[in-house]
């Protein structure tokens, strides 16, 4: 029984925490906020519509970087594997490989994808 | 005065400026005051100081702010330029209590800080009535409106309306209204904006809130005063060129405080402040500095790019200034001035047109100037019809700068990310309160509106007075 008594007080006392932080701050806090005072501040200006509204994430570059790596991971686990084995080799592979995944990487990068606007 | 209220009192007192008519170099010198703090949000603020003298088109933006200042909250009104009496109209009385400090008076301002955080001093009630702006729940059990995901009225505002983006898809786009009291943007400046994500998708000026209204006094103090006296009394060139680079150093400390380098922005403007003609090594260095910053070159390096007949497609003719130098123009009326022959006098000019140049070019203006300055001697100016002023050239009868400065906003938002729009428009250095200053044989400006700014739809805010407060 000892067992579930402690546990049963943890569960109480979580209970009355839970409780208790729920309560207290609205109890503290007695101001209640008029509703210019809740407005989002626009310097001076009030919101003409709501604030739920859908923007363009840009998923293209993320997209573009989420590949060049992602592909670099995927050879370099294998990689790591063999690469005492095969040595100075497997090194000089590897540098050719990251090379051409960063100039794919630079030429995105001056043709603007990495621009958000 | 219990052990909390008294350690509260003592620390800096967060005040959240309204930049009124005349105000703005009382308000950027608020930022100098020891025992001062200048917030950029009024939830982080607990003073509210309408700094100089309220207009009618200032006082619904101000009470908004006012009832965004967290409670505790006092407010405080510096008089600038008028009489303690200069409130004819009473538009202060719309707030629930102010009280008049001078400006400058840091114990004055100390005084309302601890009255109010120690209870000595009822915090400020709402200013506006607690009104919800429509009933807020739309159809459906949760409010969230008709058909679809996007129907009906949440809180009492319609969702944003959909518009191209230039990948080709259709997205919502937020129309709000920026300023007059927004610390990214000059003191009075209204922007109407289509936001998609943080994208400026447009932007319109809105109505001038300092616009004289008949029967108002007349606006200022300008902050480039000393530059329109001189059209009609004779000044030293020294005294000219010493304002200049003054004008220049307090622009530099605003555009580094909007980099977010406000340390190095309030040791700029404190040098500004005091400036006096053996401070010339010193701007020197300020120039050496900045101009080799990377950093900065490249946050403003191909911002705001002012080129393909920007500068000539205004209704305003913007003639000189260092706006026009920094993309290339040689034009500066001190070149024809005479009381600037054998001082040496060459333009500074930049290339690239852009916020860097721009940046550039007011420093090298800030040094050139202080060795004009030096040079110049007692030498004096006498007054002619036209003169090189800090933002380009004044005249009697022709619209001020900053008027042409406003109608280039438009064009160079459109289609830039909101942060560089925000260093797009400190790039121009213009003052509002100086664009509604009506010339004759200028732009017409009556109305409330800027000249040459598109009416359209999203401002509805605009021209409200202030009627719904009280």
């Amino acid at each position: 029984m000892a067992p579930f008594g402690a546990a049963l007080a943890v569960v109480l006392a979580a209970g009355v925490a839970v409780l208790a932080g729920r309560w207290l701050p609205s109890s503290v806090s007695s101001v209640a906020m008029t509703a210019p005072e809740r407005v989002p501040f626009l310097g001076g200006g009030l919101p003409e519509v709501h604030a739920w509204s859908r923007y363009h994430v840009r998923y293209y570059s993320m997209a573009l970087l989420f590949l060049a790596f992602d592909m670099e991971m995927v050879f370099m686990y294998p990689w790591a594997v063999v690469f005492v084995e095969e040595g100075a080799i497997a090194l000089v592979e590897m540098l050719m490989f990251i090379t051409i995944l960063v100039l794919g990487i630079l030429y995105a990068w001056r043709e603007g994808a990495l621009r958000w606007a | 005065m219990g052990v909390i209220a008294r350690l509260a009192s003592g620390a800096d007192v967060p005040v959240f400026p309204v930049v009124a008519a005349g105000g703005r170099l009382a308000a950027e010198a608020l930022r100098l005051l020891p025992g001062v703090r200048v917030e950029d949000t009024p939830r982080a603020a607990t003073v509210l100081v309408v700094v100089g003298r309220l207009t009618r088109a200032l006082l619904h933006p101000a009470l908004v702010v006012h009832d965004q200042l967290p409670q505790p909250r006092a407010t405080v009104w510096m008089p600038i330029g008028v009489d303690e009496a200069g409130d004819p109209e009473g538009l202060l009385s719309a707030f629930p209590s102010v009280t008049t400090v001078g400006a400058g008076d840091t114990a004055g301002l100390r005084t309302v800080f601890a009255d109010l955080v120690s209870g000595v001093r009822a915090s400020d009630s709402p200013a506006l009535p607690d009104m919800e702006p429509a009933h807020w729940r739309g159809v459906g059990p949760y409010g969230h409106g008709g058909a679809g995901m996007t129907g009906g009225v949440p809180f009492g505002r319609p969702l944003p309306a959909r518009a191209p983006d230039p990948d080709g898809l259709e997205l919502d786009q937020l129309p709000l209204q920026l300023g007059p009291l927004h610390p990214g943007l000059p003191p009075g400046l209204v922007l109407h904006v289509g936001l998609q994500g943080d994208v400026v998708r447009h932007a319109e000026v809105g109505a001038n809130p300092y616009q004289s209204w008949p029967g108002d006094p007349a606006p200022g103090p300008l902050d480039t005063a000393t530059f329109v006296d001189a059209l009609r009394l004779p000044t030293p060139v020294a005294d000219l060129e010493l304002a200049r680079a003054r004008h220049h150093l307090r622009w530099v400390a605003q555009a580094l405080r909007l980099h977010g380098l406000e340390a190095l922005g309030l040791r700029v403007a404190a040098l500004g402040g005091s400036l006096s003609p053996t401070d010339r090594c010193t701007v020197q260095a300020v120039t050496r500095r900045l101009a080799g910053s990377r950093s900065l070159a490249w946050a403003t390096a191909g911002v705001g790019v002012t080129d393909g007949g920007l500068l000539d497609g205004i209704e305003t003719r913007l003639e000189t200034g260092p706006v026009r130098r920094a993309a290339g123009d040689t034009g500066d009326a001190r070149s024809d001035d005479p009381a600037y022959q054998g001082l040496g006098f060459e333009p500074v000019v930049h290339q690239g047109a852009d916020a860097w140049a721009r940046l550039r070019q007011r420093l090298a203006e800030a040094t050139q100037a202080m060795d004009l300055a030096e040079r110049a001697g007692m030498r004096v100016r006498d007054p002619g019809p036209a003169l090189e002023g800090p933002r380009g050239t004044i005249r009697l009868d022709a619209a001020m700068p900053s008027t042409a400065l406003c109608e280039l906003l438009p064009a160079l938002l459109a289609g830039s990310e909101w942060g560089d729009a925000v260093t797009t428009v400190a790039s121009l250095d213009l003052d509002v309160e100086e664009a509604a200053l009506a010339r004759s044989g200028s732009a017409p400006a009556s109305g409330g509106r800027i000249a040459g700014t598109p009416t359209g739809s999203g401002h509805q805010n605009g021209g409200r007075p202030g009627a719904g407060a009280r």
